[in-house]
């Protein structure tokens, strides 16, 4: 039947638009043209199913009519149905990875299709979502790499950063490990100095301020990570840091599908820090005593300990605490779909519920999340809808105090003969707060509630063919509500009790009208233009009210007037913004490509006359594969050359820098007096504040050989980033500690290498391995433009630790030269034991000009991830090992006590007369240099394990389900490191961010009807 | 057809325009802090500003926890230090904290605020809002009070040091030391001006308050470190002749009635402001339990837990704990031990009748009040192996006052604190007597003192530098910065060979320790200019 319209179609219209066009030769008269035949045109559906040559059904092809963005995706059972407007010249493209692509002209084709695609050759007509709109991956020109979630479904990943870690080349994912946390992405290293150097999270093409957490992973279609100039600068002044563009899903097949994705899982530490053990404890206390010179009898020990040390020292009684500080971590996760597309609508609903039990007490975290995609089609040419999301999360619980556990002497009194936990385990010892009492006391609600929406009307031009308008208006409404409470200690004569409401409100909205207009100009010719217009603005405000010394405890923090001196703060910010893009692609013969993008931004942060900046970029990319001389390669599917250049901004600082503003502060004069209110200049603003820019070339390589057995992609780039926002130490003479301001020059090169590789395919065993490895090498190039010392070289600003010519982080300091031993030479001052420090200018004494230059950290030299999946017919083995390498940090918790106070450290040893270590200090070590302690970072983690079973298709249609997986997945298994720190990827240096990194193992089924 | 046309066109355009902007869309105003033009548009804000002021000075004692002010008595020659101090080689280096703290705080508080006020008070487009010169100058006077305040510290512990006149709106890395000579004379310059200007008296609300006295007192000290003794005693003399000041000879305030002494109700908690009776004090930090504002950074007055022994880790001689903490057994930590010269030689001839050293002023016995030992009642030896070093010693009852929030595990009270006090003024002009070899007048001063205290009175003849020292020692011990009074003096070195206990501490200091090294940090950091750091210090 469609058949027949199409020959309608073709008999009638287009004889008279080409008559018209010839007679008129007017560009007016085309559009009448193309408006009058757009009244004519009817949608039709179109509707098919596409298999492999085994006759297998392929789920997720990408079908797009051609020269248009109209396009789908095949479902579970591999259908797919597009509703068109009938064209005379309609063709499908169908595109999957590992398949060849193939071009159905719909004309006098019969429906619905069956469409066989051919393994291999390519990936190039895969959809690559671009800011502001899709591209085929032959036609892109930028840096992007394209994450399909589908990948790491079967991992038990709650953030949507862990599914990106260590696959995709250049891009770091780190968090703490707790519960609750949302970790942070960097891309490409870091660039800014003091602004963030978090990417921006766009999400269904909106910006997005939530935290990573507040997106549930199963509604991600994929993410595309836009790495260089060319591909971020369309997001102009927030794409400094590379730009994160998430697709959520949509639905696909008439047939409304359903589909569940559950898992559950228990964790335990993978690692802990060590501390001294009961017997290393009494041993540093009599060594720190020999050392004193007093008495050290180990028989006497019960004397040199605390008093209620003693008595457990008497009884046998010791404490792990690490093993009172922890539960057995858990998760569980469900999360349900159902998505269709009908003639006119496609929807995609889903709910979500995971709880996690953290492996630190009291560390949970719930998560609730709803999403609805709608669109809908009123008319050929207009179209609306919605994506929405509303995500609970319930971070509550108070955890113990982690700097007190690593103090937390083995022979403390952890509790009470009736459970209670004591203020301090150590008798009269208040340098280290009992880890839990606080914990045991409290209780807190700490909730996020998080609204976010796009409404969105497109218009495809009735008058001109290629011709759309889109107008986004998205608001996000956040809500966190972090209340807190400590109770009455009964053991304590005063009345600590105390209790808190603090809330945050946030309210962002973008509005953005996109013009695009894609032509297919002649066979040679394609154009494809991109026009926005946007604004965009956030606020945030937040009240603290505060209460302690209640009368009661029942209440809570409900009734906070409850309490007897209460104290309230509030504050707020408001940010504005304005945008103006522009972007066209232009090839010729599919094989020449060539983008130019230019986008100009203003925002409210910066100074008076500094509000406006303009980011243009421009690449070209030339699939050389494609020429007649290489055309009939055998070994080469694919050569394809990309080359970029192009500015992006920074605006990644806090409101009100530019501008000098007061803090407040309160004295009581006189006894039983008022309380006044104080003010003091809070900041030095800084009227000159502006955008911080990159400067980005990019030089990439896509190849693809052997039929699709191995492809890959190689970057070359070289960024120069100019006008810093930095917060700046200054001197304090000038009365302040920092200031915000634009300085100096950073450049980043690098290489990045993305390689996959199919090792082996046979009948019913496949070896696939996916590698990524890239380096990065960042430094200072200018800071001041200043010679203050005449020696013709621009001057290092010391304060900062910033050199020019060193990366950002250098660490400068001493050179240890091993440890003072009883029978060497020791400068007067000095004892044996302590830290011998290089002479490096030979003057014989130890000054502030023998520090140097001795290391570099922040980000690694090197980062790679390999990745091996082995299928065996329906069992798939994965083996995913992430490592960083060619780092150094220092380690704080290294530095020794310098007393003999009842509490613990970190055990790696240290200096006694007998035990002559060359390498640590005595515990008593004094460091009057205040130098630090410095361990390599490096290390080699096997980050994911997964066995899944693809339940076989006969099984499944006698159980009526269209599909079935089971998988087991360990993570986080084994680290390699030399760090003796908490994780030397997170690398936190000292007690107070010593969260395990916890070590999972999780049963997972996906299915769907 | 057409018009249909031409609607869907003006439609498209105007959802164009619709969100078409005006710069004024990007204008920035803080909608939670307030700037300087909207604060400087009446007094009422700058009498804000310096409310601020105060609070930087408390935060001396209360900004920071067992350093900044404690370091200012440990390792001298009255106490000792149980860590601070008790090895001058690694506790005092430019790059140890000790170097920074007073650093750091003068000059990213003090001198930053007092310098806003003074720039702000002066401009010309704001000539509008004072009634007259007296008041604008009066609040000039009490921004340059802490100025010369703030200045002085400093060169009293690093000596020469970059003076701070002006308020900086941009980076400044070249800063270069003034002489100490000229940072004193920049000094007696502003409190000359705050002298001219302050009030003699404030309100019993506005206590703690800069009073002209307090300049003056200052002044005194300032013109002693600049060798014009004339001046110094002059200065001193408008203090003690204001008829506004005596020195308390009879008991008075909250303990009147119960046993004990005029020197003791000097520092009953609620007996240090003037309103009280106690016409001695001229400058008090002011601290509050309960009221915001009224704790500083650390939440109350710290003084207990830096000054009175760790009696709380006191065993009796079985072995068990001997002592819980109480309302009147403090958490000390033994910070700072008063050294055997504060507590026992100082007192040898005057031991039963100097008032200083009753049993109202330094506790010297201990009863064991622990329900749970078998002393229970009895008195404390101080016995071995408890540390008589940190765990028992006398204690000054100086210190003490009420547990903050009642919570006896605090370490802290919720008591003033008396900055100047009309015994140092003496003492000042004694002083300035002595340097200026004016026995009879120098005795005439320091016997006004002891005569208040019962001790007996002393002749010109005995009057030299050391005696005034001890004499400030039994007076003023735990109220005087004592290692500034000795820095000023340039004695530092060799009383703390004579008198500290420890004899680490005496092996470890040497000349150089006279004056503080500057902050390698700072030295860093001003990276145009050389900051040139003391000698000796590498």
């Amino acid at each position: 039947m469609i058949g027949d319209k199409l020959k309608q179609l073709d008999n009638v219209v287009i004889p008279v638009f080409l008559t018209h066009l010839k007679k008129a030769g007017s560009f007016l008269i085309c559009f009448l043209y193309c408006f009058s035949y757009s009244l004519m045109a009817q949608t039709v559906s179109i509707s098919g199913t596409v298999i492999n040559a085994t006759g297998e059904r392929i789920e997720g092809v990408s079908v797009v009519l051609k020269g248009t963005s109209q396009a789908t995706r095949t479902g579970f059972s591999g259908e797919f149905e597009l509703q068109i407007r009938e064209n005379q010249t309609d063709t499908l493209s169908f595109s999957h990875l590992g398949y060849a692509s193939q071009e159905i002209v719909l004309k006098g084709r019969k429906l619905p299709l069956t469409v066989v695609l051919e393994a291999k050759q390519g990936t190039l007509e895969e959809i690559i979502v671009i800011g502001y709109g899709e591209q085929t991956k032959r036609n892109v020109t930028g840096a992007i790499s394209k994450v399909e979630m589908a990948d790491t479904e079967n991992l038990p990943n709650m953030n949507i950063g862990e599914a990106i870690r260590g696959r995709v080349a250049g891009v770091q994912f780190t968090s703490s490990g707790a519960a609750g946390q949302n970790g942070s992405i960097l891309i490409r290293g870091p660039r800014s100095l003091s602004a963030s150097n978090e990417p921006l999270i766009v999400l269904d093409g909106v910006f997005f301020n939530g935290g990573l957490l507040d997106i549930n992973p199963n509604d991600i279609q994929s993410m595309e990570i836009l790495k260089d100039a060319s591909a971020a600068a369309i997001y102009g002044s927030r794409a400094a840091n590379g730009v994160i563009l998430i697709t959520s899903k949509k639905g696909s097949s008439e047939k409304p599908r359903i589909a569940l994705n559950t898992y559950h899982g228990f964790s335990q530490p993978s690692y802990l820090i060590k501390l001294l053990t009961p017997e290393r404890y009494i041993k540093k206390n009599l060594d720190a005593r020999g050392i004193l010179g007093l008495e050290a009898d180990p028989s006497k020990i019960e004397d040199y300990l605390a008093v209620n040390e003693a008595e457990n020292y008497r009884l046998g009684k010791t404490i792990d605490p690490w093993k009172e500080a922890t539960q057995p971590g858990r998760m569980n996760s469900i999360d349900l779909s159902i998505s269709a597309r009908s003639a006119r609508t496609n929807y995609y609903i889903s709910g979500s519920f995971i709880k996690e039990q953290g492996i630190l007490l009291n560390n949970q975290h719930e998560r609730i999340s709803f999403r609805t995609n709608l669109e809908t089609s009123i008319t050929s040419w207009l179209k609306t809808g919605v994506n929405a999301t509303y995500i609970k999360r319930d971070g509550s619980g108070v955890l113990p105090d982690l700097g007190g556990l690593v103090g937390a002497s083995p022979y403390g009194t952890w509790y009470r003969e009736d459970g209670s936990v004591p203020q301090y385990a150590v008798e009269a010892e208040n340098g280290s707060a009992h880890p839990l009492w606080n914990a045991a006391l409290s209780s807190n609600r700490v909730f996020a509630h998080n609204i976010f929406a796009n409404f969105f009307t497109i218009i495809e031009a009735p008058f001109l063919k290629g011709l759309s308008y889109r107008v986004n208006y998205s608001p996000n409404v956040r809500f966190l509500p972090n209340y807190s409470y400590r109770r009455q200690d009964p053991y304590l004569t005063s009345n600590l009790s105390f209790a808190r409401k603090i809330n945050t409100n946030s309210y962002d909205w973008v509005l953005e009208n996109i013009l695009t207009f894609k032509r297919q100009l002649n066979v040679n010719h394609y154009v494809d233009l991109t026009l926005m217009q946007g604004r965009n603005h956030r606020e945030n405000e937040t009240t603290s009210a505060n209460s302690n010394q209640l009368v009661t405890d029942v209440l809570g923090w409900n009734n906070l007037g409850l309490g007897t001196t209460l104290t309230n703060t509030s504050g707020g910010d408001k940010t504005d913004g304005v945008s103006y893009m522009f972007r066209t692609n232009y090839n010729f013969k599919k094989r020449y490509l060539a983008t130019f993008t230019v986008r100009r931004d203003g925002s409210s942060v910066f100074a008076e006359n500094n509000k406006y900046a303009t980011f243009p970029s421009g690449s070209l990319a030339w699939i050389i594969s494609d020429e007649t001389f290489l055309s009939d390669s055998r070994i080469l599917d694919l050569l394809k050359i990309r080359l970029s250049y192009g500015a992006v901004g920074n605006q990644a600082i806090r409101p009100y820098q530019s501008i000098s503003v007061l803090g407040t502060t309160r004295y009581v004069f006189s006894d039983g007096g008022a309380s006044s209110l104080g003010f003091f200049p809070n900041n030095m603003g800084n009227s000159d504040l502006k955008w911080e820019t990159t400067y980005a070339a990019n030089l990439g390589l896509d190849f693809e050989l052997l039929k699709g057995r191995v492809g890959g992609t190689v970057e070359l780039y070289n960024m120069d980033t100019k006008d810093l926002l930095v917060t700046r130490s200054l001197p304090t003479m000038t009365g302040y500690a920092s200031v915000w301001t634009n300085l100096g020059q950073i450049n980043n090169k690098g290489i990045e290498i993305t390689l996959n590789t199919i090792n082996v395919r046979k009948q019913k065993f496949e070896w696939r391995t996916n590698f990524t490895f890239s380096a990065n090498r960042n430094k200072i190039v200018h800071l001041y433009g200043s010679d203050t010392d005449g020696d013709g070289k621009e001057d290092d600003d010391l304060g900062n630790r910033w050199f020019i010519g060193q990366p950002i982080t250098t660490y400068f300091d001493y050179v240890q030269d091993g440890i003072y031993q009883v029978d060497d030479e020791i400068p007067s001052g000095f004892v044996p034991g302590d830290v011998r420090l290089k002479d490096l200018n030979d003057n014989g004494i130890i000054d502030a000009d023998d520090r140097t230059i001795i290391g570099h950290g922040g980000q690694p030299k090197y980062r790679w991830g390999i990745s091996n999946d082995l299928v065996y017919g329906p069992v798939t083995l994965s083996v995913f090992v992430n490592a960083m390498q060619g780092w150094i940090s220092n380690l704080d918790l290294l530095i020794p006590p310098g007393d003999n106070r009842q509490m613990n450290f970190l055990d790696y040893g240290w200096w006694t007369p007998e035990n002559r270590s060359n390498v640590r200090p005595s515990t008593l070590y004094k460091n009057r240099f205040g130098h630090k302690f410095y361990l390599s970072r490096d290390f080699v983690r096997i980050q994911d394990v997964t066995l899944s079973y693809n339940v076989p298709n006969l099984i499944l249609e006698k159980i009526r389900v269209s599909n079935m997986r089971v998988s087991l997945s360990g993570k986080n298994l084994y680290t390699f490191t030399d760090w003796v720190g908490q994780d030397p990827e997170s690398g936190s240096v000292d007690r107070t961010s010593l969260y395990p990194m916890p070590r999972t193992i999780t049963l997972g089924l996906n299915m769907s009807f | 057809m057409k018009r249909h046309r031409f609607k869907s066109l003006l439609a498209f355009g105007l959802v164009m325009s619709v969100v078409a902007c005006s710069d004024d869309y990007l204008k920035e105003v803080p909608v939670g802090s307030l700037s300087a033009d909207n604060v400087f548009s009446s007094v009422t804000g700058f009498e804000g500003a310096l409310v601020s002021l105060h609070e930087h000075s408390r935060d001396e004692l209360a900004g920071d926890d067992l350093y900044r002010y404690f370091d200012m008595n440990t390792g001298t020659d009255i106490a000792t230090g149980a860590q601070q101090f008790e090895d001058y080689e690694t506790y005092l280096t430019q790059f140890t904290p000790a170097s920074e703290r007073t650093w750091d705080w003068v000059y990213s508080s003090l001198l930053r605020t007092s310098n806003f006020i003074i720039a702000n008070a002066e401009r010309a487009d704001l000539a509008h809002i004072w009634a007259n010169e007296e008041q604008k100058n009066a609040i000039i006077a009490e921004a340059k009070f802490f100025r010369a305040y703030g200045h002085n510290i400093l060169a009293t512990l690093y000596g020469g040091v970059p003076i701070i006149s002006e308020v900086y709106s941009a980076p400044k890395t070249d800063f270069i030391r003034s002489s100490r000579q000229q940072v004193y004379e920049f000094v007696a310059d502003d409190l000359e001006f705050a002298s001219a200007w302050l009030p003699l008296t404030v309100s019993a609300a506005n206590e703690g308050r800069i009073v002209k006295a307090a300049a003056d007192h200052l002044l005194a000290e300032v013109y002693i470190s600049l060798g014009r003794y004339d001046d110094a005693v002059q200065a001193a003399s408008n203090v003690i002749n204001s008829g506004l000041y005596r020195l308390m000879s009879e008991r008075f305030g909250v303990n009147k009635d119960k046993p004990g002494d005029v020197f003791a109700d000097l520092f009953a908690e609620g007996n240090l402001n003037r309103s009280s009776g106690n016409l001695e004090s001229i400058y008090v930090w002011q601290y509050e339990e309960r009221t915001p504002g009224g704790q500083g950074t650390r939440g109350g007055n710290q003084l207990v837990r830096g000054w009175l022994p760790f009696i709380q880790q006191l065993r009796d001689p079985s072995g068990s704990s001997g002592m819980v903490l109480a309302d009147t057994v403090h958490r000390g930590v033994g910070a700072i031990r008063p050294s055997t010269y504060f507590l026992y030689d100082l007192w040898r001839d005057n031991w039963d009748n100097d008032i200083r050293n009753s049993q109202y002023n330094i506790r010297r016995t201990y009863y064991y009040n622990n329900p749970a030992s078998s002393y229970f009642g009895q008195v404390a030896n101080f016995y071995v192996p408890s540390d008589t070093m940190q765990v028992i010693y006398p204690g000054l009852i100086k210190v003490e006052g009420k547990p903050f929030f009642g919570d006896v595990g605090s370490g802290r009270t919720a008591k003033d604190f008396i900055v100047y006090r009309l015994a140092e003024t003496y003492l000042l002009r004694a002083e300035a007597y002595l340097r200026k070899g004016d026995l009879d007048n120098a005795a005439l001063d320091i016997n006004t003192v002891r005569m208040r205290a019962n001790a007996k009175p002393i002749n010109a003849s005995d009057v030299d530098i050391d005696y005034i020292l001890d004499e400030r020692a039994r007076e003023l011990i735990a109220e005087e910065p004592r290692r500034r009074t000795l820095m000023r003096m340039g004695m530092l070195v060799e009383r703390v060979k004579k008198y500290n206990m420890k004899e680490k501490t005496r092996n470890s200091i040497t000349e150089k320790h006279n004056l503080y090294p500057i902050p390698q940090k700072a030295i860093d950091a001003n990276f145009s200019a050389t900051l040139e750091q003391n000698p000796g210090y590498n």
